[in-house]
């Protein structure tokens, strides 16, 4: 499974520009499951279980990351840009990008530090100050490599370090959908929908149509959420800390999940003996958002990867979380299709 | 010797102030083919290319080898790394960014940046103070004590790439830049017969003090020299009268403090020798290596050369490479026509 994340975060697809990473999961899961391509560029995935379950169950990632869209090319060859999804404003400066399908490359920079004023030095740039630049010195040049509206990514390698952690860009949600590759290539005791959905970033307009599409009447949403466990955070404000488990919400900005789903998690957790956290606060949104509220409404639960540093070019996850996710969730589908 | 695999390897060293010995092995080695090569009791890097002649000219080309960084001043209870800087570091773009922590090993690490869901508009917008930055190394206290001391050097990870205008970008490359055109410098001389002494100088500690300059050049006791840095080439959001242009030619400095003979001499040779060049202007001292060269011993006549660069002291500094050719062949058109040498 770590060797798909790997593989999986080190393509581009900003909302709208999914295609590299379909075509890639497609790869992945073509020879395991009826596999079908919607309108938005969603992948809608059939897989046939061992029985027929009694509720229809959709389970759900996104294959998009946040990222960056070139808006304009100054006459000095420079790009203008704006974010695409929830960007930190605060990771942009002093980053390299590749840029649009061919992966030009270019820096965000920054005057040096010297040339300052002290009040400068103390307050993060707007991000519509910023500029790409790619070396060239005319607007015609630059033309030659990059056109308005391509997609750019932080250049940002895969890395192992630490005690099993795993550092890359776009492990949200590129390890859900590992999680979801690797539900799909084993047997199932039930049959199942996968929805490896684009545009999550940027509003959660293909899991809209995926839902609907599907109609289930149970969804399981694979994603990865913000854990604030990191130095000078109170325990009270950590949200979720890495190493403790898949993270099960009860409420976030977007949903209030289902609350059999929420006691099953966790008792399918215990029964295959790893671990499981709740979210501790109301924070954030998934595509729980829009699927929980398709067609005549839909019985939804998040099963989320605690993630340092969400949406930054430096995601972190620990390895552990990821297995007991994987476990968690193959455990939980059969209580879904029963409940 | 290929710019490129030059610039990537010396960039790919890693030596904050203090702690260069990663950077300096690797000029040592290569140093040691033209010369006799030495480290000073500060670590800097001489070599010894012509030996300088009873009373006449000794020139000392000097590059620093050092880059900015952090040295590791706490481990705290969670096992996040607290760190004081080394050098002007840009407090504004730390956040996630990716660093190696030279502990008893290397040790990867990500600057913590915190969740926009803690911070309010106002605190979001605000540049965290040195004492609140973190670094995540993904362990425990107990597992990084096992590997991390206080004093530790933290250096930032951003491995050389091009640009599609050519260019190379990576983190170092002040004053790796200044140091690769030494090497190309040498590397050509050393096949010269020179009429003065000449050494290369590769000085620790520049980015806190030019500590190492100062006391290399005492041992060296050159009767003129040459800084060779980086400075400011121009962007959208720096002031134009203190900058240069990328890719337009070294700049060469004048100030109160350079000589204003090694100056016009510099200058002349360019223009003899049609190798593109900038002037830069600076009102008083240069905050390079040449103000501290400068008042070792009885003084030493200093000039200063430098390479155009964007992005000063971030991950992303951007050079040209025909900058860094352009700075490497004048200095040894300098080096050739210094002491009555035939140009």
């Amino acid at each position: 499974m770590i060797d798909t994340i790997r593989t999986l975060s080190t393509i581009a697809g900003v909302s709208g520009s999914e295609d590299a990473v379909r075509d890639a999961i497609l790869r992945e899961i073509e020879d395991y499951a009826d596999c079908r391509v919607d309108r938005l560029g969603n992948i809608i995935a059939f897989k046939k279980g061992a029985k027929t379950p009694k509720n229809k169950l959709m389970l759900a990632a996104h294959m998009d990351e946040v990222g960056l869209m070139i808006t304009g090319i100054e006459e000095n060859g420079m790009l203008r840009f704006t974010t695409v999804g929830g960007v930190d404003t605060r990771v942009i400066l002093g980053r390299r990008v590749l840029i649009g399908q061919k992966g030009a490359r270019g820096v965000v920079g920054a005057k040096a530090v010297h040339l300052q004023t002290s009040e400068e030095r103390e307050i993060v740039p707007k991000t519509d100050s910023l500029l790409i630049d790619i070396g060239v010195s005319d607007s015609e040049e630059a033309a030659k490599h990059v056109s308005l509206g391509d997609t750019a990514v932080f250049d940002s390698a895969f890395t192992e370090f630490g005690d099993q952690m795993i550092k890359g860009r776009a492990l949200d949600d590129r390890a859900g959908c590992a999680i979801l590759i690797s539900l799909l290539r084993s047997p199932l005791d039930y049959d199942a929908y996968f929805a490896f959905n684009v545009q999550e970033e940027v509003g959660l307009k293909g899991a809209k149509a995926s839902a609907y599409e599907i109609d289930p009447d149970v969804a399981i949403v694979v994603e990865a959420t913000t854990a604030a466990d990191i130095a000078d955070v109170p325990p009270g404000k950590q949200v979720c800390v890495l190493g403790e488990g898949p993270v099960v919400s009860f409420m976030d900005r977007s949903t209030i999940y289902d609350k059999e789903l929420y006691q099953l998690a966790f008792e399918a957790a215990k029964r295959r003996g790893v671990k499981c956290q709740p979210k501790r606060g109301v924070y954030g949104g998934n595509e729980a958002g829009a699927i929980h509220l398709s067609r005549s409404g839909v019985r939804t639960i998040a099963v989320s990867l605690p993630c340092r540093y969400l949406h930054s070019p430096s995601c972190v996850l620990k390895k552990t979380d990821i297995t007991d996710a994987a476990r968690l969730i193959s455990e939980l589908i059969g209580q879904a299709a029963e409940m | 010797m290929d710019l490129i695999q030059l610039l990537t390897e010396l960039t790919a060293a890693d030596g904050v102030a203090g702690d260069e010995n990663g950077a300096a092995d690797l000029v040592m080695c290569e140093l040691s083919k033209y010369g006799k090569t030495y480290k000073t009791r500060l670590g800097s890097v001489v070599c010894e290319l012509a030996p300088a002649k009873e009373g006449g000219e000794h020139l000392l080309l000097d590059a620093h080898i050092d880059e900015i960084g952090f040295v590791v001043t706490g481990i705290t209870d969670s096992g996040f790394l607290r760190v004081a800087a080394c050098g002007g570091v840009d407090r504004r773009l730390l956040p996630a960014q990716e660093v190696t922590v030279h502990g008893k090993k290397p040790v990867y690490g990500v600057i913590c940046s915190t969740p926009p869901h803690l911070e309010s508009a106002e605190s979001a917008a605000k540049v965290p103070k040195i004492e609140d930055i973190a670094i995540d190394i993904g362990y425990t206290k107990e597992q990084a004590e096992r590997l991390v001391s206080l004093g530790d050097t933290v250096s930032i990870r951003q491995p050389a790439a091009l640009l599609p205008g050519g260019q190379i970008t990576a983190k170092a490359l002040d004053d790796r830049a200044g140091v690769a055109a030494l090497l190309l410098c040498a590397q050509r001389l050393s096949r010269e017969t020179l009429s003065c002494g000449l050494t290369i100088l590769c000085s620790t500690q520049e980015e806190v003090g030019a500590r190492g300059a100062k006391t290399a050049a005492f041992a060296v006791a050159p009767t003129q020299g040459i800084a060779v840095d980086v400075s400011f080439a121009y962007t959208p959001d720096s002031p134009r009268a203190k900058c240069g242009e990328l890719g337009k030619g070294p700049m060469i400095g004048i100030s109160p403090t350079v000589s204003r003979s090694i100056f016009s001499r510099l200058k002349s040779l360019a223009e003899t020798h049609t190798i593109p060049y900038q002037v830069e202007v600076m009102g008083g001292e240069t905050g390079t290596n040449a103000d501290m060269i400068q008042g070792v011993r009885a003084g030493v006549p200093m000039g200063l050369v430098s390479i155009p660069q964007r992005y000063m002291h971030t991950p992303v500094e951007v050079v040209s490479l025909e900058d860094v050719e352009n700075t490497a062949q004048l200095l040894c058109e300098y080096a050739k026509t210094l002491g009555g040498g035939r140009a």
